[in-house]
């Protein structure tokens, strides 16, 4: 018994390293927070509030104000007076409604599941493609580093939001291909242009994996441990899986959380652009992209969607921020 | 500095040709014929048969077994050499000439973003790095995060909507009056009408260029703001700097004369990678805006199914993005005379 209790603290330490530090970053925690905000309302979404976007209408009420207002302003209440009972609710429609009487509240909360599965499946297929070309990039060298590094030259010479458009072109929405409609089935999104749109931001995104993982594991290739573990036999294939990928995963990860903001907002701009989902799927750049007739009246219809990619944006760019004071202290001032 | 220049030169050279394979396969997948897409739905089989055989389109794509050079990318690559880019479908009109008349609108409005970005990221980078934990440097982190954290394309409506819409000040979209009578010389036309002698012209086309360049520029604001304070804070913390101090130099010395210049180096690097975000950003701005540059054109040519359009405007980006890049690597040796290209 006393000869293992020096030991278990020792291995509790590991954590409680990560957490502590984590807890000292106002900008993790923030983050954090903000996330998980948006994952709980994501989850509780259709639990809370069933919603269907295909039939919901209500053309009594179609671009009224926000509800609340009706507290303050005579014309809002007289909007929202039920015809039938005389009554004014000023909590029914707190964000609004739109051009075809859908309540903005509801359909922006619905939007949460679209788009952080649609930033979270993006960046984790670039970071899972682009890491492992990197990573044999980096490690093997030779021609195989030369034919990738080219072509991410390739790639990233393009604006992103241009190849992502000339990618998410190619795909007929009629006829997706396998893959698309599998992706579609897998994460329910219910849109072949929104998995196409996803699919487009994620290739986008590998030269970014390729170039990152292949620069950390150039470093790591000539270290003793990594030698260490050819010299006892090991195969290279294992000392790749076994010594170089875990010891390269800090600077990707901290990577990915910052990309899910990226393709976040880059989703949404092809939703905008009308390129990715398509109505009536509330995803909140298709909804602003709506709204642009109607915005100079009723400019709650841009606002509150707008309001809450820049919050998911936000939330995952300081989570990034503060993963980077965690695992990569030497890179932060 | 010769054979490094070269080889830089045909690297570039090199990843155009890429963009130039990869465009041309994007563009022959998209579902749809071309031809049919020109001649409309009712086409006899027998015109649409014409009209490809007249592109071109019947050809082989890479090799033709029979005579190598006559398939579709190597005339494709040839014509591009040569800058002829097709015409579009709808218009009829060279796709080079069109990119000719866009261009100065979108370089304008680039610029002018890039103009705004700097003026506002490199102070509040400078002073968030001087005053390190103030309140000037929280403010400036503040801005940077929620620059990089807004969607552009919101960001232009909220602008829009209160600066145009319920302000009144400034004005939603174009880029001159509707009574304008500018003569564009340069297609700046803030610059056309100082030329022109009329600064009421240069007023009206510098107040339409107000709310796009503030729009496009956030994100690049953000950036600059970020990479300049931590890169200098990066330089003040070195030995020479430090040394400086201790020989007696003024703070407004070391940070002018010995921080500022090293510290800029990586600042630089940024601004020339900004350019493609500047054209992608703007397909988005100029769509807000209606302001007729290559983005609002490339935007309008994709929900028209415009391919020589889109393949002209997306190959001009990609080649405006490499020239950048190949720009902003030879300048380090001005910048920082100890990197030697060999």
């Amino acid at each position: 018994m006393t000869a293992v209790s020096p030991t278990a603290p020792q291995q509790k330490k590991q954590p409680s390293i990560f957490s502590r530090r984590f807890r000292r970053s106002t900008p993790g925690k923030v983050g954090a927070a903000i996330v998980a905000v948006f994952v709980l309302l994501a989850l509780l979404a259709p639990i809370l509030k069933p919603y269907d976007a295909s039939s919901d209408r209500n053309y009594r009420l179609n671009l009224k104000p926000p509800s609340v207002a009706a507290l303050w302003d005579k014309d809002v209440a007289e909007e929202y007076r039920d015809p039938v009972t005389g009554q004014v609710n000023p909590w029914s429609h707190l964000f609004g409604t739109d051009n075809l009487g859908r309540d903005v509240l509801t359909r922006v909360w619905h939007g949460t599941a679209i788009s952080l599965k649609v930033g979270v499946v993006s960046t984790v297929l670039a970071l899972v493609i682009g890491t492992l070309v990197g990573v044999l990039a980096g490690y093997f060298g030779g021609w195989f580093d030369s034919v990738t590094g080219y072509l991410s030259d390739v790639m990233l010479a393009f604006p992103s939001i241009l190849l992502a458009i000339g990618f998410a072109s190619i795909f007929s929405a009629d006829n997706p291909p396998l893959l698309v409609s599998a992706i579609n089935s897998l994460f329910v999104l219910n849109s072949p242009q929104l998995v196409t749109a996803m699919l487009a931001v994620s290739l986008v995104q590998i030269p970014v994996y390729m170039r990152l993982s292949r620069a950390v594991v150039l470093g790591l290739r000539e270290r003793e441990f990594v030698q260490a573990s050819g010299a006892l036999g090991a195969t290279q294939i294992r000392t790749v899986f076994k010594h170089v990928l875990p010891n390269s995963l800090s600077p990707l990860i901290v990577q990915g959380a910052l990309s899910i903001a990226t393709a976040t907002i880059e989703v949404a701009a092809l939703g905008f652009l009308g390129i990715g989902a398509q109505p009536p799927l509330p995803e909140w750049g298709t909804m602003i992209s709506d709204s642009r007739q109607y915005y100079v009246d009723s400019p709650w219809t841009m606002i509150f969607p707008g309001l809450a990619i820049f919050l998911t944006v936000l939330g995952f760019n300081l989570l990034g921020d503060g993963l980077r004071d965690v695992l990569d202290p030497r890179s932060t001032q | 500095m010769g054979s490094y220049l070269i080889r830089r030169i045909a690297r570039t050279l090199l990843v155009m040709l890429g963009i130039s394979l990869l465009v041309f396969v994007f563009v022959r997948s998209i579902p749809g014929d071309p031809a049919t897409a020109m001649l409309g739905e009712r086409a006899t089989p027998q015109a649409v048969k014409n009209l490809r055989t007249q592109l071109g389109l019947d050809k082989p794509w890479f090799f033709n077994p029979t005579n190598p050079l006559d398939a579709q990318y190597p005339k494709y690559v040839s014509a591009l050499a040569k800058g002829d880019l097709g015409s579009g479908i709808k218009s009829n009109i060279p796709v080079r000439d069109e990119l000719g008349s866009r261009f100065p609108a979108t370089a304008e409005l680039s610029l002018a973003a890039l103009f705004f970005a700097l003026v506002i990221g490199l102070p509040a980078g400078i002073l968030a790095a001087l005053r390190r934990n103030s309140v000037w440097d929280n403010l400036a982190t503040t801005i940077s995060l929620v620059g990089v954290s807004m969607p552009v394309f919101w960001l232009g409506l909220l602008l829009s909507y209160f600066f145009a819409v319920k302000l009144g000040w400034l004005p939603p979209s174009a880029r001159l009056g509707n009574e304008s009578t500018l003569q564009p010389i340069t297609g700046f036309y803030v610059l056309d009408g100082i030329l022109r002698g009329s600064p009421a012209d240069a007023w009206d086309a510098l107040r339409h260029l107000i709310l796009p360049a503030i729009a496009l520029g956030s994100i690049p604001l953000a950036i600059i703001a970020r990479i300049t304070r931590s890169s200098l804070l990066d330089v003040l913390g070195q030995d020479y700097v430090r040394t400086a101090r201790a020989k007696g130099l003024s703070q407004r010395s070391i940070t002018l004369k010995h921080a500022l210049r090293n510290a800029l180096l990586p600042v630089v690097t940024v601004i020339g990678l900004q350019a493609g975000a500047l054209l992608g950003g703007a397909v988005l701005t100029e769509t807000i805006f209606s302001w007729p540059g290559i983005g609002s054109w490339v935007y309008e040519a994709i929900s028209q199914r415009d391919y020589p359009i889109i393949q002209g405007g997306v190959i001009f980006a990609a080649l405006v993005v490499s020239v950048t890049n190949l720009l902003v690597d030879l300048s380090y040796a001005t910048l920082d005379p100890r990197i030697q290209y060999r």
